[in-house]
């Protein structure tokens, strides 16, 4: 490890990869800070496939994803650090100081640039409110996929998911294929959260129920898990007095959402999207503070690695060219059918040839047309069948031939049949 | 209220026939009703100004049934035929404190705890609050032991190396026509109470120290004493210390039963073989009065009260550096506690309790509604307190007696025998206290029955605690890792607990070789991912540790499966 970097990616998962990797091609010196033994973030334990169809056209496990990149990152000179975890940032002149600790000690580096891809975390049970005991045999879904998966121990017998979000779909799948039997996926909302293609591959295809606007509201037992009770819910979400049953099982396994992990970058001062629990971010994925970048999960929740890649590429890109200059920003406006869009800020003093946008609409929308205007005049239109909050869309605008000034005003419209 | 008195007034309940009648300084509360909150009614309305006379509740309540106690299924001989001078019941903050006092003798001290840890009931589950005793008058135990265990605890803590910090504790009002009649109160309780440091504060000074407070508060009673603790923490510090001093302390050990001969506890039953010990301290929390039952010396009744705390995201810290709660004039009945709101020495926000009444002893279920109260309530005290920010929640039952206050003294029939009773809220606080006032009663005990009690010259008060890394400074934290590399290895990123802290509390005096046990001591699982990432990892260092599979590693009691074995074989039952 040197005493400067050019560009410290915090997180060696997917986005952190693949960011060190661009950083690297485009002649940064690059440091990868990893706090687990093993690059590939939570990739290590997806080995079920489907990763990469957009990027390498091919279906490919998490882990046969992961090597892919973790190749391309060791073709550079970047240095790579694991089990070391970042425990303070400070600004100094010449960018930040970076405090970690690692089995060596404590040691510092300065860096020109930070992107940080730290990822997310797991939404808990009680942070959806269920009530009852506290036994063991409640998992989020991801610490069933590590046990399963990494460690090779069965977490439950006989058990019912929480959410339809990916990661319980998967896990739905997986502990069927491990002797286990699961009672159903019982989803809050009117509409399934993970991708359609989860709903055939790992509900359908094992014959395992799903139900909408059903939730657990309490757990049984006192050691381990031995029933939960699930009610219907209402339009708003609220517990249907009277909707109770009793459904016995040993495991309960919550796939409730996932929230992108930016405490490092809240004590830097970054300012966060209420929407997106992300920094708010310009097209070179930098946040409000300079020099510090961010990309995949810590930014947004991406439904797909692919993306979370080309986002890490970005900020690695942009970090390796980063010169500290004023910026001139303008927001990327949304009508309320978008949930929200990101980045949330174009830098006209940026690159403005290939700005890539992701958003995800609010409702299901049928036929539906998306229409960007700039300054009152379309620059983008597109059509869709459908638009889904659980499918993040992409869309890639050039900038470069209009002329864009402090006082544009760049809309995002999408209008459609909510069904 | 004389008897006949009593009796009219409990005829008058609607919802079950009450009666009530005084022998040996028992008023015994006999009758039937499915209504378990007039059953309370009653058996307060039947307490006696007389401080020496308890009510004991003999009302048969046909609106539910208590579930047995919850017993341990381990099964030995390993505490079989032990002799011990002293067996105390209950590994709770009394018990524990109880314990570590009486090392200072050379006795043989045996303190058993049905649950696989201490602190696993009312002491592990309260607020952790050092009360200042505002809230007492004269007269009573609690008020007594709260002012003299409030100024022990820095002591205490220093020497049992647990954190501890006197934050300090406001108690705000929004009605400025209240003034002089809290002037009035709060002189009252220096001239006669006795808490010599509490005083008012204008609502501008309230809001310059903290500025989160509700903005209506116009003034404040402010209390300097008051501070916190993390209550589990000490009982297990109070615990270690007790055992590097030569005290036995069993876990999963369960009373199952007494034998009784001329007034003498002769053979204690437990699933670890039969016990004969000279004297016996009953510290069983909520079942204190069961222990009493067995030991045919039951003169009280022990009512549980639970209440439910919930715990905020430490990003939520600033919200207040104190201990702090609204208070309105409005008739409430003097022992239901609507919380507040505490900074704890972990830096997170605590929110709560409430007070409910129920008969489940351990039924340690939380629920909606109490959440809802008590933020509705708290609310008032820092409007920015906010749902979105609770990482977690639980719910904890007081011991009460009838008379809410203590019960610390010799067996009335039996006696080998003390009692450390009815320990509810301020009980964390005043145990420091009561301890030492146990420890003489019981060293006066043993030399009556002819022993020869002497010091035990080795006591060391001082019981080193487990380094705090992420406390450290970066010189100091790198000197540590050198010294142990595991000090620098992370294995809970959110509370940044290192693998090197987790083999300390497993090499501590009392190894509890559980996920929640590890957890109780130095941490990982208890930041604002509840262990998701770091409980398989927590899970592997323990089965390492031990050398034992993964799926013989329990989150909490023995019974307390995580994992059943490897995939596919785990599956076959």
């Amino acid at each position: 490890m040197k005493n400067y970097y050019d560009v410290t990616v915090i997180g060696g998962g997917p986005a952190g990869i693949a960011a060190a990797a661009e950083a690297a091609r485009n002649h940064a010196s690059v440091l990868v800070i990893e706090r687990e033994a093993r690059l590939g973030g939570i990739l290590k334990q997806c080995i079920h496939d489907g990763f990469g169809l957009v990027r390498f056209k091919e279906k490919l496990s998490g882990p046969e994803y992961a090597e892919r990149f973790i190749d391309l990152l060791n073709e550079t000179d970047a240095d790579i650090t694991v089990l070391t975890f970042v425990t303070k940032i400070v600004k100094t002149s010449g960018g930040y100081r970076i405090t970690m600790v690692s089995r060596d000690g404590v040691a510092s580096v300065v860096s020109k640039t930070i992107i940080l891809a730290t990822g997310c975390r797991e939404r808990t049970a009680k942070q959806v409110f269920i009530h009852g005991t506290r036994p063991a045999g409640v998992f989020t879904a991801g610490t069933a996929q590590n046990f399963t998966n990494l460690l090779g121990q069965l977490p439950c017998r006989k058990c019912v998911i929480l959410g339809s979000g990916d990661i319980g779909l998967i896990m739905a799948r997986r502990l069927t294929l491990e002797g286990a039997q699961v009672i159903g996926v019982y989803e809050a909302k009117s509409t399934p959260s993970g991708l359609t293609r989860n709903i055939h591959q790992c509900l359908h295809d094992y014959n395992i129920p799903l139900y909408l606007s059903k939730t657990v509201t309490r757990v049984f037992g006192e050691d381990r898990l031995t029933a939960v009770e699930i009610s219907s819910v209402d339009k708003s979400m609220k517990p249907v007095k009277g909707t109770e049953e009793i459904i016995e099982c040993d495991g309960l396994i919550l796939s409730v959402g996932l929230i992108p992990e930016n405490e490092l970058a809240e004590t830097l001062g970054v300012k966060i999207d209420p929407k997106t629990k992300g920094p708010v971010c310009d097209q070179s994925l930098m946040t409000s503070a300079d020099g510090i970048f961010s990309c995949g999960n810590a930014l947004h929740v991406n439904d797909l690695v692919d993306y979370v890649s080309e986002s890490g590429e970005t900020a690695g890109k942009a970090a390796a060219e980063f010169n500290a200059s004023a910026r001139e920003c303008i927001d990327a406006e949304t009508n309320s059918n978008i949930s929200y869009i990101v980045p949330q800020k174009i830098d006209l003093k940026g690159d403005l040839s290939k700005v890539v946008f992701y958003f995800r609409s609010r409702d299901i929308l049928k036929n539906c047309k998306l229409s960007i205007t700039l300054d009152g005049g379309v620059v983008k239109e597109k059509k869709y069948m459908f638009l889904r909050p659980p499918e993040m869309e992409r869309i890639v605008l050039d900038f470069s031939k209009y002329n864009l000034h402090k006082n544009s005003r760049l809309i995002f419209n999408a209008e459609g049949e909510k069904i | 209220m004389k008897i006949s008195s009593v009796n009219r007034k409990l005829k008058k309940l609607q919802n079950g026939s009450y009666a009530v009648k005084e022998i040996d300084n028992m008023r015994i509360v006999s009758g039937k009703s499915s209504d378990w909150n007039e059953i309370i009614k009653a058996c307060q309305i039947a307490v006696s100004e007389d401080k020496n006379v308890h009510v004991v509740n003999n009302v048969k309540f046909t609106g539910g049934s208590d579930k047995p106690m919850r017993i341990p299924s381990l099964k030995d001989k390993f505490l079989d035929k032990r002799t011990p001078d002293v067996l105390i019941i209950g590994g709770g903050i009394s018990g524990a404190s109880i314990a570590r006092e009486l090392s200072k003798w050379k006795i043989d001290i045996l303190l058993v705890e049905k649950e696989s840890d201490l602190a696993m009931q009312a002491s592990g589950r309260n607020d952790g609050e050092v009360h200042p005793g505002i809230d007492l008058s004269k007269g009573t135990l609690k008020q007594h032991y709260v002012l003299i265990g409030n100024k022990m605890f820095d002591r205490v803590c220093s020497d049992l190396g647990v954190p501890f910090k006197r934050c300090g504790q406001y108690v705000g009002f929004t009605q400025e026509e209240l003034k002089p009649l809290i002037e009035a109160y709060v002189l009252k309780r220096i001239k006669v109470d006795g808490v010599t440091d509490t005083y008012i504060i204008s609502g501008e000074e309230l809001h310059r120290r903290e500025p989160n407070l509700n903005k209506d508060f116009k003034f404040a009673i402010y209390n300097p004493s008051a501070g916190c603790v993390c209550p589990y923490g000490l009982t297990i510090a109070y615990g270690e210390n007790a055992a590097e001093n030569g005290a036995q302390i069993s876990l999963n050990t369960a009373v199952l039963g007494m034998k009784v001969k001329d007034n003498k506890i002769y053979e204690v039953e437990t699933n670890r073989g039969t016990i004969y010990p000279k004297i016996v301290i009953n510290a069983a929390g909520v079942y204190a009065d069961d222990i009493a039952q067995m030991a045919h010396d039951k003169f009280y009744s022990i009512h549980p009260r639970r209440g439910t705390n919930s715990i905020l995201d430490k990003k939520a810290g600033g919200l207040l550096s104190s201990i702090a709660s609204i208070k309105k004039l409005e008739k409430n009945s003097s022992h239901s506690k609507g919380g507040g709101l505490l900074h704890t020495v972990h830096d997170n926000i605590l929110a709560g309790p409430d007070a409910v009444e129920t008969f489940e002893k351990e039924n340690f279920e939380t629920r909606a509604e109490s959440i809802d109260n008590v933020f509705d309530k708290q609310k008032n005290t820092a409007e920015k307190l906010n749902k979105g920010s609770i990482i977690t929640y639980f719910t904890g039952v007081r011991a009460p007696t009838f008379e809410e206050d203590f019960i610390i003294e010799k067996g009335r029939n039996t006696k080998n025998l003390i009692h450390c009773a009815g320990i509810q809220s301020p009980g964390l606080t005043t145990a420091p206290a009561v301890a030492l006032d146990i420890e003489k009663m019981t060293v006066d005990m043993l030399r009556e029955k002819g022993c020869t009690v002497k010091r035990n010259e080795e006591f060391n008060p001082v019981r080193k605690p487990i380094p705090v890394l992420r406390e450290m400074s970066d010189e100091e934290r790198n000197e540590y890792i050198k010294k142990n590399p595991d000090y620098g290895e992370i294995v809970c990123r959110c509370e940044e607990i290192s693998k090197g802290e987790i083999l300390d509390a497993l090499r501590s005096p009392i190894c509890v070789p559980t996920v929640d046990g590890i957890k109780k001591r130095v941490r990982p699982g208890m930041g604002r991912c509840q262990g998701g990432f770091c409980s398989p990892i927590v899970t592997q260092i323990i089965a390492d540790f031990m050398n034992e599979k993964l799926s013989d590693v329990r989150k909490s009691s023995d019974k307390s499966v995580i994992v059943y074995g490897d995939t596919k074989e785990g599956a076959e039952i």
